[in-house]
């Protein structure tokens, strides 16, 4: 009797099995991709962006403003640090997963992870530079070195200090400075010099776009007021007042920037 | 945390306290009685000729009710000849149609993983949607599977609730069970959700990679796809596959705060909903809300921590990176977050719901602070009991209920009831039995990952976080949770094929565990309440009911508290 009824149950599970996979494996997303394209069509064929007639991007995914060497243009707004792909690639999506105590992430930091040139850990940095103390050296390829060993190779720059991977959140401050012609030491904003879990994140903070004007104003030869008034025109607050947080989407802000032409 | 977290999570909390209950009479109503023609439900007008249809098509008697092996036989056999069709289609992707991004055939490891891991509903995913899976695969393959696996989630829970409340020896209709679920609670939710989502722009399209020509005079390709009708179940199912890499934190998912906030509501009012129903099933409502009391304490518990702790950032730092929230900056531990979502926000969605078995998540779980993660790992640890997963987080807490019953029991001396059916030996081996085989399973692969090169190799990030990944990955595939540790390169031919083991064994043998404490529990007779009756729906069973699931949660804890610091010692 037991042989009859677990025939009886595989067939009927190739029964089921036949009718979910034809109606909720075609039927249900078919139904929901037409009702979306009658009701959501601009949302549901991905808030594309065109520009002058042609395809620009989405206003959803943040995309790069770098030239083709990739250094960051200045005349734009900058979007956050990106992990998808070499940098807001649409097929690779993600994060870096790097720990918190990750040196690829807060670099060599005494008494957390560093180590010394003998591979043992270490309460000092020998790696600190003048401007960052939690430099993490590179190999002559580029390569960050986080388990450094005897007889490892290190890239000089020409003064003779360690070269730094330039990833890690201490370098990428630095770097944001330098772009900005901040004051050494002065705030950065996190999102400026972290990776986004998609790596596609269309938005930045305010501070980070205040911070940003000045720079895109003098390379645009605008008033600095004018880009400052497209910075709080373009600012979203949070949805319906509690949800999310204030942001600034870099693409929309850019598009109109090249629009003031 | 910010003011704005705390605001969101009091919306979270207050939209469940109104929906739960009116979803939970819904879902009473619906299924109130062993058989599908007995009672009239809502919308039966709508929904009982398609009910009729299936039936016929099955070739099964509506009005008939098994004993719980022949259940699970049902469930076991559908579950089996699902692995089969998906791993088959996994494999023949590149050469089926529907594939604009030309994504070729899975391997065989990876296959076999995929499949398991979506028909369990862990949806742990070890590859990347965007280019490593078909339009077909994922609309076919693996919604359909989440549709599944959510309905056979409820379908065990109703037949465990039938077991221990009811009075006949037979717990149901599989078949039955599986169709009601599907065509009145999974089906019409997801179609109405899934447009929600579009509305707030998650997409849906079949357009494939579209090339743009960016600002600065390069190229990027924008991804297509059924998204949203597969984010909707992945959400509602407790089962937590995104169709892309980045999962929720991706902007064609998940693309703002309200959808944010949207997505959490999805994962969690259902499981609550359903300890509400059961509640209201066996006519002792006190006793669904006393769960559901629980549930929520927990969830709140390790939700809140892990927001405050994102909140107030990574302490290593430059002191000059700006982790102070302002109106002008979300601040926070911004590594692996959406600035639309800021840190609070990010924690309250992705540890919200790792008490579920969804493990939906929209920020990056490996770059939280260590407490952060922590809240995470709890939540997982504890047994996904808050709210749990589709049906799964009930039949968790009735067998937690039953052991508190039995230790309370022993306590003060009485023979141990739960809802009126004497607790015996068979029962209690049963439950030991269920406790043991996630910690069982989870330290055996954990400890062998560890130890073989074939484990090791996969570790992103050094010491003691390395030990986080490894040990995460096995507890989140064991609970069917699916959320990682990403940096664990988990695509190898080992972890593929244990973590895909490791997943059908959390999934099935508790399953099949619940249904025969059900059986055993099955036409036993009810005694009436007395004065020395122990009140199981009370404040003091809800404290000791927590009591007794924080124990055997720190014991599934306690080898890895060992594990670490001795680890520790061994790196350092």
């Amino acid at each position: 009797m037991r042989s009859t009824s677990l025939r009886r149950h595989f067939l009927a599970s190739i029964v089921m099995l036949l009718g979910v996979t034809l109606v909720l494996g075609f039927g249900y997303p078919l139904l929901v991709t037409g009702l979306s394209a009658l009701l959501f069509r601009h949302q549901a064929d991905g808030s594309l962006v065109y520009h002058h007639g042609k395809l620009a991007g989405s206003s959803l995914l943040g995309q790069s403003f770098s030239d083709g060497k990739g250094n960051p243009l200045p005349g734009y707004f900058q979007p956050r640090p990106s992990a998808a792909g070499s940098g807001y690639d649409g097929t690779l999506s993600g994060a870096t997963n790097l720990g918190p105590s990750n040196p690829l992430l807060i670099g060599f930091v005494p008494g957390v992870n560093t180590v010394g040139l003998d591979g043992k850990p270490s309460s000092v940095n020998p790696f600190a530079t003048k401007a960052d103390p939690a430099c993490v050296p590179t190999d002559p390829k580029g390569n960050p070195v986080t388990s450094p060993a005897p007889g490892q190779r290190y890239a000089r720059s020409p003064d003779g200090s360690y070269v730094c991977d330039p990833a890690t959140v201490p370098e990428r401050a630095i770097a944001y400075r330098k772009f900005n012609r901040l004051p050494a030491g002065a705030a950065v904003p996190a999102d400026a010099v972290t990776a986004s879990g998609s790596g596609l994140d269309p938005d930045i903070s305010v501070d980070n776009a205040l911070d940003q004007a000045p720079r895109v104003a003098r390379a645009r030869h605008l008033p600095l007021y004018q880009v400052i008034n497209l910075v709080h025109r373009y600012t979203r607050g949070r949805q319906w007042g509690f949800l999310g947080e204030p942001a600034v989407n870099v693409l929309d802000l850019n598009l109109a920037l090249d629009g003031l032409r | 945390m910010s003011a704005s977290g705390w605001v969101q999570l009091a919306s979270v909390v207050a939209v469940t306290a109104v929906a739960a209950p009116l979803l939970g009479r819904y879902l009473a109503a619906t299924f109130r009685g062993a058989s599908a023609s007995k009672n009239s439900a809502p919308g039966d007008r709508v929904f009982l000729p398609v009910e009729r249809l299936v039936c016929r098509g099955l070739r099964i008697n509506p009005e008939s009710s098994w004993t719980w092996r022949s259940y699970a036989l049902a469930v076991l056999a559908f579950g089996l000849l699902s692995t089969f069709l998906l791993y088959g289609i996994l494999r023949l992707q590149g050469l089926l149609p529907l594939n604009p991004t030309h994504a070729p055939g899975m391997s065989p490891f990876l296959s076999f993983n995929t499949a398991a891991s979506f028909i369990t509903g862990t949806n742990w995913q070890a590859y990347a949607g965007e280019t490593q899976a078909s339009y077909l695969a994922q609309m076919a393959g693996l919604v359909v599977a989440q549709f599944t696996a959510a309905a056979i989630g409820l379908s065990v829970a109703l037949a465990v609730i039938r077991g221990i409340a009811g009075s006949a020896r037979t717990i149901g209709n599989f078949w039955v069970d599986l169709t009601r679920s599907l065509v009145r609670v999974f089906v019409p939710l997801s179609v109405l959700s899934a447009l929600v989502l579009v509305s707030q722009g998650a997409v849906q399209n079949f357009s494939g990679l579209r090339t743009a020509t960016t600002l600065a005079g390069g190229t990027q390709q924008i991804p297509g796809g059924p998204v949203s009708s597969m984010e909707v179940i992945k959400l509602l199912g407790t089962n937590g596959g995104s169709f892309y890499g980045a999962g929720g934190a991706h902007p064609f998912e998940n693309p703002n705060g309200f959808s944010n906030m949207f997505d959490l509501l999805l994962v969690i009012v259902l499981p609550f909903a359903i300890a509400i129903m059961f509640g209201r099933l066996i006519g002792r409502p006190r006793q669904g809300y006393a769960i559901v009391a629980v549930m929520a304490i927990v969830f709140l518990g390790h939700t809140v921590v892990s927001m405050q702790a994102e909140a107030h950032g990574n302490h290593l730092l430059p002191a000059s990176v700006s982790q102070a929230a302002s109106s002008g900056n979300p601040g926070g531990n911004m590594e692996g977050k959406e600035t639309r979502f800021g840190p609070a926000g990010s924690a309250l969605m992705t540890v919200g719901t790792m008490g579920t078995t969804a493990g939906a998540t929209d920020s990056a779980l490996d770059s939280y602070t260590p407490v952060g993660g922590t809240g995470a790992f709890v939540g997982i640890l504890l047994g996904e009991i808050s709210p749990g997963g589709d049906g799964g987080g009930l039949y968790s807490m009735l067998v937690f209920s039953i052991l508190a019953v039995f230790i309370a029991g022993l306590m003060v001396g009485r023979t141990p009831e739960f809802l009126g059916k004497k607790i015996r030996a068979p029962q209690m081996k049963l439950i030991i039995a269920y406790v043991l085989t996630i910690p069982i399973v989870v330290l055996v692969f954990g400890s062998m990952s560890l130890v073989l090169g074939a484990g090791t190799r996969s570790i992103l990030n050094p010491g003691m976080h390395g030990l986080a990944e490894v040990t995460y990955a096995y507890a989140s595939v064991a609970n069917n949770n699916g959320s990682a540790f990403a940096g664990l390169a988990a695509n190898t031919p080992w972890y593929d094929t244990t973590l895909g083991l490791v997943m059908l064994v959390g999934r099935f043998v508790p399953i099949v565990l619940a249904l025969a404490i059900a059986g055993s529990l099955a036409g036993a007779r009810v005694h009436a309440r007395t004065r020395a009756t122990l009140d199981t729906s009370g404040p003091t069973f809800v404290v000791f009911l927590l009591g007794v699931i924080v124990i055997v949660g720190r014991l599934i804890y306690f080898p890895m508290l060992i594990l670490g610091p001795i680890g520790k010692r061994i790196v350092g």
